[in-house]
């Protein structure tokens, strides 16, 4: 099975950046684009936000909705909220690991 | 301009990104950084299209761009340091087949640096940060034209020594304004910024001193040069050092 599981080797932190914003709901580009900036701080360009949404849509992690004017909606599929949550566990036990070790160190 | 951007990504992709990426090119500030970034992503759309991928295009994350332009800043301020050292030595005599190349070098270094270390500013002041970027590029045009007089041995008209003194002093007024950009932004450092428009400021005071007491301009310019190689010297490892503590190694 696991061949089957999209993985985020290209693109890896955008992918991450712009599944986080999807995951309160859907947002048209820009909307991520502003969320990811706000969120953490960093700019995202237009062009890192497509070849990364096309790479996510192609694997099926997320989904474009109707477009309303110009603006499309995007929002995360079943697969994508699931292998979102596998990769904030993964950080989430790096975290704490590194917060442990860091602990044990300190005098 | 924008539509030209939507040009250079291939005709699918058009087909079914373009009127989504056109509005978000509509409300979005665009600033050199941006349209970098989207030039790479075009160049990533026609290698995933063709099948192929380079990994420079597929992983490159925003603080690849900070430091890409910071070592591009500190580059530029080393070679201008170098041409400061070259043409000091020669002071007096006509300059020499090397400098416009140089020159023309340390341009296109602050040229990329503008370009990777603008994405911050460019948001919230993208008419400043363009008006530096067309002001050193015009600099670094002047300079390539400068070199180009130098070895077509054209130096007896003296066109070179004019369009060197054109590049330098856009570049002088480019980096006041990307200077200006970075200070009221404050993401990037606050103090290599004040010192890249403090360099032009007092270069600019030197000028105006220069018709009735040269020496005193001597003495007042090179403060000048020190403040704005110091302020690309720093800025450039300022944003270097930011990537650095963002991606350090995981720990065993």
């Amino acid at each position: 099975m696991d061949h089957k599981k999209p993985g985020f080797g290209r693109f890896t932190e955008p992918s991450l950046l712009i599944l986080v914003s999807l995951s309160n709901g859907p947002k048209h580009g820009y909307a991520i684009m502003q969320d990811v900036e706000q969120g953490s701080g960093r700019p995202m360009g237009a062009g890192t936000l497509y070849a990364a949404l096309a790479r996510l849509e192609d694997l099926g992690l997320v989904e474009p909705l109707p477009p309303v004017d110009r603006r499309r909606p995007y929002r995360l599929t079943a697969v994508g909220a699931s292998e979102l949550a596998e990769q904030l566990r993964g950080l989430s036990a790096f975290v704490d690991q590194g917060l442990r070790q860091l602990g044990e160190s300190q005098p | 301009m924008r539509n030209l951007l939507l040009r250079c990504y291939p005709a699918r992709w058009q087909a079914r990104y373009g009127d989504e990426f056109e509005a978000i090119l509509d409300e979005a500030p665009l600033g050199p950084f941006d349209v970098a970034d989207i030039l790479l992503g075009a160049l990533d759309a026609r290698l995933r299209r063709r099948g192929q991928s380079t990994d420079i295009v597929q992983r490159r994350e925003f603080f690849m761009s900070l430091r890409i332009g910071g070592i591009a800043a500190t580059v530029a301020a080393l070679i201008w340091t170098v041409l400061g050292f070259a043409t000091g030595s020669q002071q007096g005599q006509p300059f020499g087949g090397g400098v416009a190349i140089l020159a023309f070098a340390g341009l296109l270094a602050l040229l990329v640096a503008v370009t990777g270390l603008s994405a911050f500013q460019a948001r919230s002041h993208p008419k400043l940060i363009w008006t530096a970027f067309a002001l050193i590029a015009a600099g670094t045009v002047a300079m390539a034209a400068g070199a180009a007089a130098d070895l077509a041995d054209v130096v007896a008209a003296g066109w070179n020594v004019v369009l060197v003194a054109f590049g330098g002093l856009a570049a002088l007024l480019g980096s006041a304004l990307f200077g200006l950009a970075t200070f009221r932004n404050s993401t990037l450092s606050r103090q290599a910024a004040a010192l890249l428009v403090a360099g032009p400021a007092t270069g600019a005071l030197a000028l105006m001193v220069a018709p009735v007491a040269l020496d005193l301009a001597y003495l007042v310019m090179f403060p000048a040069v020190i403040c704005l190689l110091a302020g690309w010297f720093a800025l450039g490892v300022s944003a270097i050092r930011l990537d650095r503590v963002t991606s350090a190694p995981r720990p065993a």
